[in-house]
């Protein structure tokens, strides 16, 4: 089989950027969670930050930048999928409370 | 010519053009990823639908602790990246220093975080009981979520430590390091959720 032992990556100057990249993302979500903002606000904002910072591993800590796209898009539309599903179900499972027999 | 290029051949060549030992470790991180998923979408809910949540995280000591924790966690996948860099060009005992560094930084890590949990747990919060007089689900979903995400940590530490010896020995290749370097950093990657919305959102 001649599949790639591993792929060509990035320099570690690079890596040592998107390290300190990540460092700065972690200090402002600190700095937005003592701004006087509304908790969903906050919720929005951090969320937003956190994706930003995964994606940016994913891409570049994780080699997703440089494997075969077939990769991406067998892995991770399905998981943002699941994600979605359960956004969904969650909130949706505390209406169970209300549809119950009453007790005899 | 390799088998996979024979016309009806037994065996083909991966469409994703790389080792099943990194496809498996990708599926396991999407199952992984879902789980954690799974587990923040209920915290979240809970977070938000629970009028009495109590917010026990001062800056000083915790919210400094969780952010040095941060950037260790990060510090330590910058090692790994390090570790796999050298032993794609067969530097072994530059490979060794890095994927040492790693589990150094990882110990330090759940070093720091059973210190914070030690201390919460003798102000009086455990999984069923909140000292500050709120929801008790606080602490339930505080050492639910740390304790599974520690316990990925500490998992990642042994499998460096074992993977370093093999490859250290000869016994393993290269692929093996990087395998559990995306293991790594999927352990790092969590923590760039449970930080900002376990402890961020919880300030006191």
């Amino acid at each position: 089989m001649t599949t790639a032992e591993s792929s060509a990556g990035p320099t570690f100057r690079m890596y040592v950027a998107v390290w300190l990249g990540m460092i700065a993302i972690a200090a402002v979500e600190a700095w937005l969670a003592y701004m006087h903002v509304s908790p969903h606000m906050l919720l929005a904002a951090l969320l937003v930050l956190a994706v930003v910072e995964a994606g940016v591993a994913l891409r570049y800590f994780m080699h997703l930048k440089y494997e075969v796209p077939l990769l991406f898009w067998t892995l991770i539309p399905a998981l943002v999928f699941a994600f979605v599903m359960m956004n969904q179900f969650w909130a949706d499972s505390a209406r169970m409370n209300s549809l119950r027999f009453p007790v005899p | 010519m390799t088998a996979g290029d024979v016309h009806g051949a037994a065996m083909e060549p991966s469409p994703f053009l790389i080792q099943s030992k990194k496809l498996t470790v990708w599926l396991f991180i999407v199952a992984d990823a879902a789980t954690f998923g799974a587990i923040l979408f209920g915290y979240g809910y809970l977070r938000f639908g629970s009028p009495n949540w109590t917010r026990p995280f001062a800056f000083s000591p915790s919210i400094i602790n969780a952010f040095v924790m941060t950037v260790i966690l990060l510090t330590s996948s910058l090692t790994m990246l390090g570790g796999v860099a050298a032993a794609r060009e067969g530097r072994r005992a530059d490979a060794m220093k890095w994927l040492g560094a790693t589990v150094l930084l990882g110990i330090l890590f759940a070093t720091l975080h059973l210190r914070e949990w030690s201390t919460m747990l003798h102000e009086g919060w455990s999984l069923s009981a909140n000292p500050m007089g709120g929801s008790v689900l606080v602490g339930a979903t505080f050492f639910s979520i740390t304790g599974l995400h520690l316990l990925h940590v500490i998992c990642g530490v042994i499998a460096i430590v074992v993977i370093a010896i093999g490859f250290g020995t000869g016994k393993l290749t290269a692929g093996h390091v990087e395998t559990t370097g995306l293991y790594w950093h999927f352990v790092d990657l969590v923590w760039m959720f449970v930080f900002p919305l376990v402890y961020l959102l919880n300030l006191r």
